[in-house]
Order: structure tokens, then sequence, then C-alpha cells
């Protein structure tokens, strides 16, 4: 891939000039986005942009310095070195830095790289979208979302010679359907955007937002809810984040932390970390510093097995390195055995929720997290959507909700995160209890 | 000026692509950071980017291209792309044309600074962030301390089809500092701040000095001590002390989200969300008390957000959002105030070069009224004073909020009390508001700042500020059950 090659001899070029240190690391960056926002059936926004990033930390010792610039010129690269060194000499040392990672063989990564995403043009994403806004007009809906087509390329060097570099594509649609008083919420991610069927995804959309004229009310309290994979994602990550060595061995606040061996979940959870997933497109290597990233099962049928580790946290607690950020890179949920339709049915009295925001940790042992539906959220009689609801604010902890849960046979690519920007692979969760706190005043 | 030639080349490229309107903003971006936790240094970073926002009109359509490449070859491309989204967007009917600008501005600003950041060297800095961390541990209980400090300093050379050359140099710091302790039960608890996550302002290195860490450290040590082994705070209603790093994000998120008027129009209903307040009801929706007065000024000194102008070349101006309580207008762009005949407020902005420029909260200013912290709570019979944010959410039409202060006094009297840990409150906007009876004097007044506000997509950070002394607010629900 060329885009790799180009990264990765760039980031080799940095660090050549940087063979004073007594250790060094480059990261490389680039990217070439493009996005098409639209909003009242019409594209309010048209944008994209190319950028290149490099990343130098320069140690000394175990004092580092950092700097990072876009700016590849000779005369930059130089200031580059310059000032990094110039910080790493005037800093108190990080007791905790041992070093960075010796080089350890990388797997290939997996097919990432899709010509309809790379090449996808302005117009192409608006005929993507035209069928769109003719379904949101038929139905008397008003759409808000958008549509993304990028090429990302992250490359990394250090000085005892490890050499990493990926280049992948990924897409994406979010629509938002909004009637008078409710709304229906559908996504779609994905390498490759020859495989977006916009048309279904506003099908999608459209259907949940017009289950009822108008959203009604529901009596707050515990609740059987089935969690679409984009509300689901926020929930998990309740567990996710707080799975990092620093978390369990450091913070200590982690859920996790003491809990290692237990079975904690129901025999359903099973959550491994597989950058090689297909719906995924990611690196088989941690970004931040170029080691390998182990394929590990995280929770095993219920009980918790693992946490990951950087090249840094793994020196620092003298544990294994597993390759990965301070959380689970590429987190996948087991699929179970019914579709989504059967795991729909199997609900006598529910809610259906789409989508959350605001998520926020109430309790770190607990894994407790609050936050606020949106939408769409619909109530389930006996296996249908009968009525959408207004919105909820929910209080649960993961922990316990984690306890008795299902998951459907179909997993997707889930939205990045905006806290850590990698997605997940996921189905949909049925969870028998989910305290649902106080309803607002709309839908 | 350093683009001319870049700039004038872009812009031919974009008029000769179709482009009837054209500017291009030319950045350089510089953050320095520096961590500390638990004694060590763990970051010491300096981040520079430099690159070029394209806008191009063509019949209504905006188009957007950014890059950070600075060649000729570059630039054509830069422009054609802008050029190329904007025509894309005219395949769509129905739509509702943005407005052409007209306006021909040449001018410089420059933020005003009393320490330039450059006269303290990375060592000092490292140095100062270790004192003040080390000040936090102040019992064996304290389990970790952090401090930090960033410094951004911006450059804008904004140009445009109209004949507009703008530059400007903009600078601002912040810095923040905190703690968590363990209690007997192994809860762990933090205090920290100041504000909300730190004191950022606009200035150079006197902002870091004004946070004043290593005062502030061995009461945040003290604090998260008792808050280890402290009651949670029980379920009730009382009246409720905002102390002033509670109460700038209560207005971020439930006064400033709520008025930005590409949200009240729909544009971001899929990220951001909407707004329950609608330009329709601009002079009659009661918003908040008599007391509920808010405006935007975008040229606030110490602003986080004060600009010279903003990013499509429009001068703030001080607009009243809301007065005696009664909506009076939103924050706006030349385009959104077009379309609802309310005042521009200069509140277009991006996080970069990269970035489409959209409508931001910038600096909103709740104005002081009268009497300090101590006097009000020495005027309370029994409520709550609660300080420190530990987590918030708020619903997608920026009516339900729920807030977690890091630390809850009880007042008892007109005097402060027991403490309690994790205190929650929560309301819907215009009834919160509308509950408040006492907002302070400008003793307490500090222009509160956060320099990671999310909006737009793909997400934008964004620098806001929201100004404020401390208030009051009469039956509030707090103590939220968590497990009913």
């Amino acid at each position: 891939m060329r885009d790799q090659d180009r990264a990765l001899s760039l980031a080799e070029h940095v660090l050549r000039a940087a063979a004073g240190a007594d250790q060094a690391q480059v990261n490389v960056t680039v990217s070439d986005a493009s996005y098409s926002r639209f909003a009242r059936n019409y594209v309010i926004q048209n944008l994209g942009s190319v950028s290149t990033q490099i990343t130098l930390t320069y140690y000394v010792g175990q004092k580092a310095g950092s700097i990072s610039t876009d700016d590849t010129s000779p005369a930059s690269i130089a200031h580059l070195v310059a000032s990094a060194r110039e910080i790493a000499l005037r800093v108190p040392p990080d007791h905790g830095f041992v070093s960075l990672p010796k080089p350890a063989p990388i797997a290939p990564a997996a097919r990432s790289y899709y010509d309809a995403t790379a090449d996808a043009t302005p117009d192409d994403r608006v005929e993507k979208l035209l069928p769109l806004f003719a379904r949101m007009k038929s139905a008397q809906l008003s759409s808000a979302g958008f549509t993304t087509t990028q090429i990302n390329t992250t490359a990394v060097a250090n000085s005892l010679g490890v050499r990493a570099a990926f280049t992948g594509t990924m897409s994406g649609l979010q629509l938002k359907a909004m009637a008078e008083l409710t709304s229906g919420y559908a996504e779609y991610y994905g390498p490759d955007y020859g495989r977006l069927d916009a048309a279904a995804v506003a099908e999608r959309a459209a259907t949940k937002a017009t289950v009822s004229r108008e959203p009604a009310t529901f009596a707050p309290g515990n609740v059987t809810v089935l969690l679409e994979p984009s509300a689901f994602a926020a929930a998990l990550k309740a567990l996710t984040q707080a799975m990092g060595a620093d978390s369990v061995l450091e913070d200590k606040d982690s859920w996790m932390a003491g809990r290692i061996g237990r079975r904690l979940f129901s025999p359903n959870v099973t959550l491994r970390d597989d950058w090689s997933h297909p719906l995924f497109a990611n690196p088989p290597f941690n970004v931040n510093d170029g080691a390998p990233t182990k394929k590990l099962t995280l929770i095993d049928r219920g009980v918790v097995e693992h946490y990951v580790s950087s090249t840094y946290s793994a020196n620092k607690y003298h544990v294994p390195n597993t390759g990965h950020p301070n959380f689970p890179a590429n987190g996948v949920i087991e699929p179970g055995m019914k579709s989504r339709a059967e795991l729909l049915a199997s609900i006598e009295h529910g809610v259906l929720i789409s989508r959350t925001w605001y998520e926020r940790v109430v309790d770190p042992r607990q894994a407790s997290i609050t936050g606020i539906t949106r939408d769409g959220v619909y109530l389930i009689e006996n296996g249908k959507l009968t009525r959408a609801l207004k919105n909820f604010r929910y209080f649960v902890s993961m922990l316990d909700a984690f306890k008795d849960i299902e998951f459907s046979n179909a997993q997707v690519l889930t939205e990045p995160d905006s806290d850590t920007g990698y997605s997940s692979v996921l189905p949909d969760a049925k969870i028998a209890k989910y305290h649902l706190a106080a309803q607002t005043s709309f839908a | 000026m350093q683009h001319a030639a870049a700039a004038a080349r872009i812009l031919d490229t974009a008029g000769l692509a179709g482009a009837q309107y054209a500017d291009v903003q030319f950045w350089t971006l510089r953050q320095e950071d520096v961590w500390v936790r638990n004694g060590d240094v763990r970051n010491a970073s300096e981040g520079s980017s430099a690159g070029y926002g394209v806008r191009a009109l063509v019949d209504g359509s905006w188009g957007f291209f950014g890059s950070d490449r600075f060649d000729d070859a570059a630039f054509d491309t830069a422009a054609a792309r802008a050029t190329a989204n904007a025509k894309s967007g005219t395949k769509v009917g129905d739509r509702i044309p943005a407005v052409q600008p007209t306006a021909k501005i040449v001018a410089h600003y420059e933020t005003p600074m009393t320490r330039d950041p450059a006269s303290v060297g990375l060592g000092e800095r490292a140095r100062f962030l270790l004192a003040a961390e080390s000040a936090g541990h102040v019992a064996k209980n304290v389990i970790s301390g952090y401090a930090f400090m960033t410094i951004y300093t911006t450059t804008k050379e904004f140009h445009s089809t109209t004949g507009s050359a703008i530059t400007q140099v903009l600078r601002q710091a912040g810095a923040g500092c905190g703690v968590s302790a363990i209690g007997r039960d192994q809860d762990v608890q933090s205090r920290g701040g100041p504000g909300d996550f730190g004191l950022y302002q606009g200035g150079g290195y006197e902002v870091v000095e004004r946070a004043n860490l290593h005062a502030r450290m061995p009461e945040y040590g003290r604090e998260a001590v008792i808050l280890a082994d402290a009651p949670r705070l029980p379920s009730g209603v009382r009246d409720v002390i905002l102390d002033g790093s509670v109460l700038n994000l209560q207005m971020h998120e439930s006064i400033g989200h709520a008025l930005e008027l590409d949200r009240a129009l729909g544009w971001e209903a899929n990220f951001s969300g909407v707004s329950w307040a609608t330009p329709d009801q601009v002079g009659k929706l009661r918003y908040g008390s008599d007391l509920l007065n808010v405006y935007a000024d975008n040229a606030l000194p110490l602003g986080l957000a004060t600009v010279g102008y903003d990013d499509e070349g429009v001068k703030p101006a001080r607009v009243p959002l809301v007065e005696g309580g009664i909506l009076r207008a939103f924050l706006s762009s030349r385009d959104t105030a077009e379309q609802t005949n309310l005042p521009q407020t200069a509140s277009l902005r991006a996080q970069d070069w990269s970035c489409v420029p959209i409508v931001r909260m910038t600096n909103i200013v709740l104005a002081p009224h009268e009497g300090t912290l101590d006097s009000i709570v020495a005027d309370t019979k029994d409520g709550l004073y609660v300080a420190g944010i530990r987590s918030w959410s708020i619903d997608d039409h920026r009516l339900n909020f729920q807030f977690g202060p890091q630390i809850g006094y009880e007042i008892k009297n007109g005097k402060r009390g027991r403490i309690f840990k994790q205190p929650t409150y929560t309301g819907i906007s215009p009834r919160f508001w509308g509950s408040m009876d006492r907002v302070g004097g400008p003793e307490d007044f500090v222009v509160w700042g956060t320099p990671n506000c999310g909006k737009g997509e793909p997400e934008q950070a964004g620098r806001t500020t929201h100004a404020c002394s401390v208030a009051r607010f009469r039956g509030v629900t707090v103590g939220v059950k968590t497990d009913a």
C-alpha cells in the first residue's frame, strides 16, 4: 500500500534525524476524509480535508520530550528533533518509563482497503443520499446526519527497530429521521462504501420514527430492554474503559481490580479483542507504540479473564504486553443464537433503545453509569414495537446488567467512540433488568 | 500578509471552478502541554500544525476543504475540491440557500497578555506542577494526584473574494490539578479544579499563575480525604448554591448549547441535538427568573473564545441572549442570523484549518448581581452548597439534566456543616433557571472556560467561556436515587 509505505518512510527519515536520542519513537498519521452533512432533507455542508501529522518522542534516560507537527520540510524536521531533545533534557524523569518496545513479529493485516471508499467523490456521496431524502419526504419526515468516506494511514518506527504501518478505509452513514414528535435512528459503518445501502438505512429509521404519532409516557423502574448495537456500545464502554492495566493496577478503581478469574456475568458474555475480525479495518499493532496486538479473550463465557496493556504499562507493572492502548481497541462481543426479530419477539413487555448519550460513570467499581436515551425509544408489547416513548435517564450497573443478558446473532460495526476513536463489533443486546430512572417530556 | 500570494491563487482557482464566493483561512496552531502525576512528569509535549481551510459557495451551497500541503498543486487541489463539494450540494432541491458574504474587512487583532509563556522554560513549568501536585498528598490515603498546564497560540490569516484580509494572533492558557483518596470501605473519591476541569482563559502564562494550583491542592487533598469516608447525600428537595465551578458548566449545557442557532434550526439534530428554545419564541419565552441576564460577548477580556473576527470575518458585538429571564437572541452565524432575522454574534468557528466553521457557543456571560458566596450561604437556612464536577448529562433538547458535583456541604442556619460525597441534583432547564433567586456579585465572578466542547460531524473541539459568579436555586431535587 503506497500510503503506508510513504508514512513509514517519513517516520524512518525523522528517526534518523533523532539518532542522538537514547531511544526515540516516531508516529505518522495521514488522513483523507470527506463528509456530506445533511439536515432538513438537504445537504448543509460538504467538506473534506487531507492531513499529515508527525510525532517524535525523544528519550534521554527516563526523560521524554514529545513534539508533533504536520510540516514535513527539512527545516521543520530539524526543529522537531531539536525541540523534542530540549524538552527531554529539561523535564524531570518519568520513573514509570522502562523502554520502548523491541521488534516483534506483527501479523499481516486483514483486508482493510476498499476502492469504493477511497475513490468516492462528493457527487457519489450526495447521490447515495438522494433515495434517503426521497424516503424521508414520502413519510413526511425530516432528516439529519451525515455520510463519510475516509482513508486513514498510521505508521510507527522506533530506534530499537520497530517498524509498523497500516492503511485502511472507513465509511459510514448516520441518519436521524424526525417526525413532529417522534424520531428514529439508524446507521451503517464499514470499510467498504460499496456495501452501504442508504435506502435500507432510511427504511429502518423511518419505520421506527413512524411507530406512533405521539410519544407515550412509561412508568420508570426496572424493565427488560433491547439495546440496538449503537446503544449497547455505550453500555459496554462502562466496562471496557476500565480494562487497561493502568486502571486495574494503578488507579485501583476499575471494576476488574481483584476480580480476575471470577465469574461475574452471564455465560452468554464472551468479549474478545480481535483486530482481524472482518468487520474491522484495524491495524494488527498498537498504534501508539508499534507493539503487536495480541488477540485476547477478555471475558470468557462470563468469567473475567484479561486486562490489556501497552508497552509502557507492561514494563511498569511487570505484566505481559498485549499491544493495546489503555483499553480494548478491537472489542467483539460474540453473537447469540437468535435473530434480532426473535430476540424482540421474546420480550413480552419492555423497551427498545436505539441510541444514548452523555454516559457518565457514577461508580467505577460497580461499572455504574447514568445517561440519557435519544433518537427513538419504543415500547415493546408481546414482541412488537407498539408505541414511541419519551426519553429516559437510566442508572445501571453493568456488573448487574451483564448477569442476565442475551445477544442477537447479527453483529455490526458500531460508530467510533468519540473519546477513543475505536469501534466495536456488536450484536443487539437483550438485558433483563435495566433501571430507567426518570422520563423526559419529549421523544 | 504571509500567505497573500497563496490566497490569491486559491481564490482565483475557486472562482474559475465556479465558486461565486470563496474565502481561505491560513492557520498555525501551537499547543504546549505538561502533565504530572504522582510525582512524575507523564507528558511534556508540544504540538504544532499549519494548514488552510477553503470555503466555496456555489448557488447557495457551501463546500469546504482543508489541507496542510503548501505547494501550488495542493492549493489548486484544495480550491477545486472545495468547489466540487459546493457543487455537489446543489444536486438536492428544496434547500435553503446560504447567504453570499459581501463585506470587505481589513484588520489585525492580538490577544493581550501580561506574561509571555516563552519566558517560562519547560523545566520551570514541570517543577511548578510537580510542587503543586505534591502539595495535594496530605494523607496516606491520597492515592493519586495530578497537575497540568496547557498553552495555546494560534495565528490566522483570512482572505476572501470580497477583498477581506484579516490577521489574528490568539493566545489562551489553562491549568488544573486534583487528587483522589481511598476510604475505609475502598471507596475512591476525587477533588479537583479550579472550575470544572481547570481554569482556561484568554491570555498568556498569567492564566496559569492565576489558577493558583499550589494553594488549592492541599485543600483538594483534605476534602478528598473527607469525601472518601463521607455519607452520600440523601434524596430530597433543597435550596442549592452552585459554586462557579458548577454554575459555569450548568450555563454551558443548559443555556449556551440551547441557544446555538444552528441547533435550534435542526442542523445539529443528529449529533449535538436540538433545542427546546426556538427562534419564533424570541421576546416571548421565559427562560428563567428576573435575575437571569445572559449575554454573548466575543470581545470579552479573558474570554477563551475572544477574537477580533470570527472564522467568516464577522466582528463581535455584545448581544443580550436572555434579559430579565426573557429570551432575546441566539448565538449565530451570518447564514443562521439571516434566516431568522436575529443578530449576528460572530460565533462561526472551526477547531482548526481542517474543519468547516460551524456555529459554536463562544463567550457567554451570566451578569453578576449582588452578594458574596459567604453572604449567600449566610442567607440560606437549610440548603446545600456544591462545588467541583464529577459527572453530568443532559438530553438532546437541553431540557432535562443531572449534575454530579464532587462535594456537597450541608447548610444549616447560614453555616456550612456536614460534607456529602457524590451529591447530585437534577432539573428541567426553564424551571431550574426560574428558581434562581440569588446571583452573586462581582466579588466571586470568574471568566471560566472549557477547551474541548464537542460539536459537529466530524466532531470538533471548541473553546468556550461561561463567565459567572455563584447562584442559589430554590427547591431543587437532590440526591437522585440510582437503585430504586
